[in-house]
C-alpha cells in the first residue's frame, strides 16, 4: 500500500474549490451588513430610532443600491449562480415585494409601467409617453380593479380567481421565456394564484436555458448575467445581484426576422412594510365614475 | 497589498481591490473549513466585516488578519454547536463505507468529505497546511496555538485519512482496481 493521502487531499481541496468564486463586492457588502446590524442594535436601543432602522434596512434589502466593485470581475459557474438565484426567489417569495419598471419599445413606439407583486396581489400603471397615467389596475385572486384616467371611470370586479392566464397552461421548462414574457403582461400573470412575478422568475430560472455570462454593470452595481442561447426564438436575459441574488433587470428581444421590440424590467426588492404595501392598492381618484365591468371597461393588458 | 501608513486612512476602495485579487483563494479557504460554500461565503462575510471594522487605521497583513479570522471563526462555530461530536459519530458509522468501485478521484472527493468530519481544530490544520501550504510554525501563528498542537493535530487528521486510503485501497485490491498496482 502506497498512497499519497497527502497530495490527493490537496487535488481533492483542488477539485472542490475549482468553480468557488467570491462575489464582487465584499467590502461593500460587508459594509452593509455592518450599518444593517449597527441599524437593528439601534431599534432595541429605542422605539424612537424604529423608523430610521427599517429605512436603513429596506434600504440594504434593495438591489438597486449603489455600489462599486473596482477590479477584475470573477466569473461565477451557471449552476452555482441559479441555485443561489433559486433560493434567493424562495425566501423572497413570502418576505418580499416586487417592484418593476417596464419599458415596452416596439414598432407602436414606446410605454412604460409600473408594477407591484406580492403573493397573490399585484398592481400595474400603465403610463402614456408624456408621463400621464393611462390605466391603472390591480387586485388579488378574488378582485380585480380598473381605473381608466382617459374616461375617468373605475370598476371592479369579484370573483376573479378561476381566471387564469397563460402562465397556469405553461407547465415544466417548455415555455420558459414564455414565463418571463409574463412579467409583462401583469393582469395574465399575476392574476392566476400560481403566476406570481416571483413564481415567474423562478420558473425561468429553474428551467436550464439561462447560462451565465459575466457580469455587467446595472444601475450602479456589478450584476451576474444570465441569458438564453443565441439561437432561442426569443432572447431573454436576467441580471441578478450578485449581492442578494434576486434578478434586478430582466429584458426579453423579439427573434431575429420579427418586427423589433424589447421589454426591459427593472426590478427592487421591497419590505412588506405599510409604506410599500400601500403600493398594491390601486386608488380611485376624487370624481372618476363607477361603471359596471364590461366590454367598455377594457383592460390594459395584451 | 500595500500595508504602510503613509496615507492615514485607507478606502474601502482600498479593500474592494485587494479582495478582487485574494477573495476567491480566501472563499477557497473559508469553504474547505466549513465544507459549504455558502456557509464558507457568509464566513468569509463575517471576516471581511471584521476587517473593515478595523480597516482604516489597520496596518498589517490582510490576507493574514482574514486567513485567521476564518480559522477562529470556523473552529468556533464548530465548537459552540458542539458539531464535531456529531460528526465524529459520523465518522465512526459512515465514513468506513468504502465504494464497491474504488477509483483514485473518488477517494480524492471522499477525502475532502472526510475532511470536514474531523473536528474543527484538525480539520484547520489541514486546510492550512495542505491548502494554504504554511509550516508548522505558520499554522500555530494563525491558530495562535503552540507547534506541539499544530503537530499532533496535523497526524491525527492525517491519521484518519490514511485509515479511510487504506480501506479504499484494500477495497480497489480486492476489485482488481487501481490500488493494486501501487
Amino acid at each position: 500500500m502506497n498512497i499519497d493521502v497527502e497530495d490527493l487531499l490537496r487535488q481533492g481541496m483542488l477539485r472542490y474549490t475549482a468553480d468557488v468564486r467570491a462575489p464582487a463586492g465584499m467590502a461593500r457588502m460587508a459594509q452593509r451588513r455592518r450599518r444593517r446590524r449597527l441599524a437593528q442594535r439601534s431599534v432595541t436601543a429605542g422605539a424612537a430610532l424604529a423608523a430610521c432602522t427599517a429605512a436603513v434596512v429596506v434600504a440594504v434589502a434593495l438591489p438597486g443600491a449603489h455600489h462599486n466593485a473596482p477590479g477584475p470581475t470573477p466569473t461565477i459557474d451557471t449552476a452555482y449562480v441559479t441555485k443561489r438565484v433559486a433560493s434567493a426567489l424562495s425566501t423572497a417569495a413570502p418576505a418580499e415585494i416586487a417592484h418593476l419598471m417596464v419599458t415596452s419599445s416596439g414598432p407602436g413606439g414606446t410605454s412604460t409601467a409600473k408594477e407591484w407583486s406580492y403573493g397573490d396581489q399585484w398592481r400595474s400603471v400603465v403610463y402614456s409617453s408624456a408621463g400621464q397615467p393611462v390605466y391603472d389596475e390591480g387586485g388579488t385572486s378574488s378582485t380585480y380593479t380598473l381605473v381608466n384616467y382617459s374616461a375617468r371611470t373605475w370598476a371592479r370586479q369579484r370573483g376573479v380567481a378561476g381566471q387564469t392566464g397563460p402562465a397556469s397552461q405553461q407547465t415544466g421548462c417548455v415555455q420558459a421565456a414564455a414565463a418571463l414574457s409574463l412579467l409583462f403582461r401583469p393582469r395574465l400573470s399575476a392574476g392566476s394564484p400560481s403566476a406570481s412575478v416571483v413564481k415567474l422568475l423562478r420558473t425561468a430560472i429553474s428551467c436550464g436555458t439561462l447560462t451565465e455570462a459575466g457580469q455587467q454593470r446595472v444601475d450602479g452595481i456589478e450584476a451576474t448575467k444570465l441569458t438564453s442561447s443565441s439561437g432561442s426564438l426569443i432572447s431573454e436575459t436576467i441580471w441578478v445581484s450578485p449581492t442578494t441574488y434576486l434578478p434586478v433587470r430582466v429584458v426579453i428581444r423579439s427573434a431575429p426576422g420579427s418586427p423589433v421590440s424589447q421589454q426591459t424590467a427593472d426590478i427592487t426588492w421591497l419590505k412588506p412594510i405599510a409604506q410599500n404595501r400601500a403600493g398594491l392598492t390601486v386608488p380611485i381618484p376624487a370624481g372618476f365614475r363607477q361603471v359596471p365591468f364590461g366590454p367598455t371597461v377594457r383592460p390594459i393588458s395584451p | 497589498m500595500a500595508t504602510d501608513r503613509s496615507t492615514a486612512d485607507r478606502s474601502t476602495a482600498e479593500l474592494e481591490r485587494f479582495l478582487a485579487e485574494r477573495a476567491d483563494h480566501l472563499l477557497h479557504t473559508a469553504a474547505l473549513l466549513t465544507g459549504s460554500r455558502e456557509t464558507g461565503e457568509d464566513l468569509l462575510q463575517t471576516a471581511v466585516e471584521r476587517l473593515l471594522r478595523r480597516w482604516r487605521r489597520f496596518d498589517g497583513d490582510p490576507e493574514g488578519y482574514l486567513r485567521r479570522t476564518l480559522c477562529n471563526l470556523a473552529i468556533d462555530g464548530s465548537r459552540r454547536a458542539g458539531r464535531w461530536r456529531l460528526k465524529e459519530g459520523l465518522l465512526r458509522t459512515g465514513l468506513r463505507q468504502v465504494p464497491d468501485a474504488a477509483s483514485e478521484v473518488d477517494l480524492r472527493d471522499a477525502l475532502v468529505r472526510l475532511l470536514w468530519k474531523l473536528p474543527a481544530r484538525q480539520r484547520a490544520v489541514l486546510v492550512l497546511r495542505y491548502w494554504e501550504q504554511l509550516t508548522d510554525a505558520e499554522a500555530a501563528e494563525v491558530l495562535g496555538c503552540p507547534e506541539g498542537t499544530v503537530k499532533s493535530a496535523g497526524s491525527r487528521g492525517l491519521a484518519r485519512m490514511r485509515e479511510l486510503a487504506d480501506d479504499w485501497n484494500d477495497a480497489a485490491a480486492a476489485a482488481g482496481g487501481w490500488g493494486k498496482q501501487s
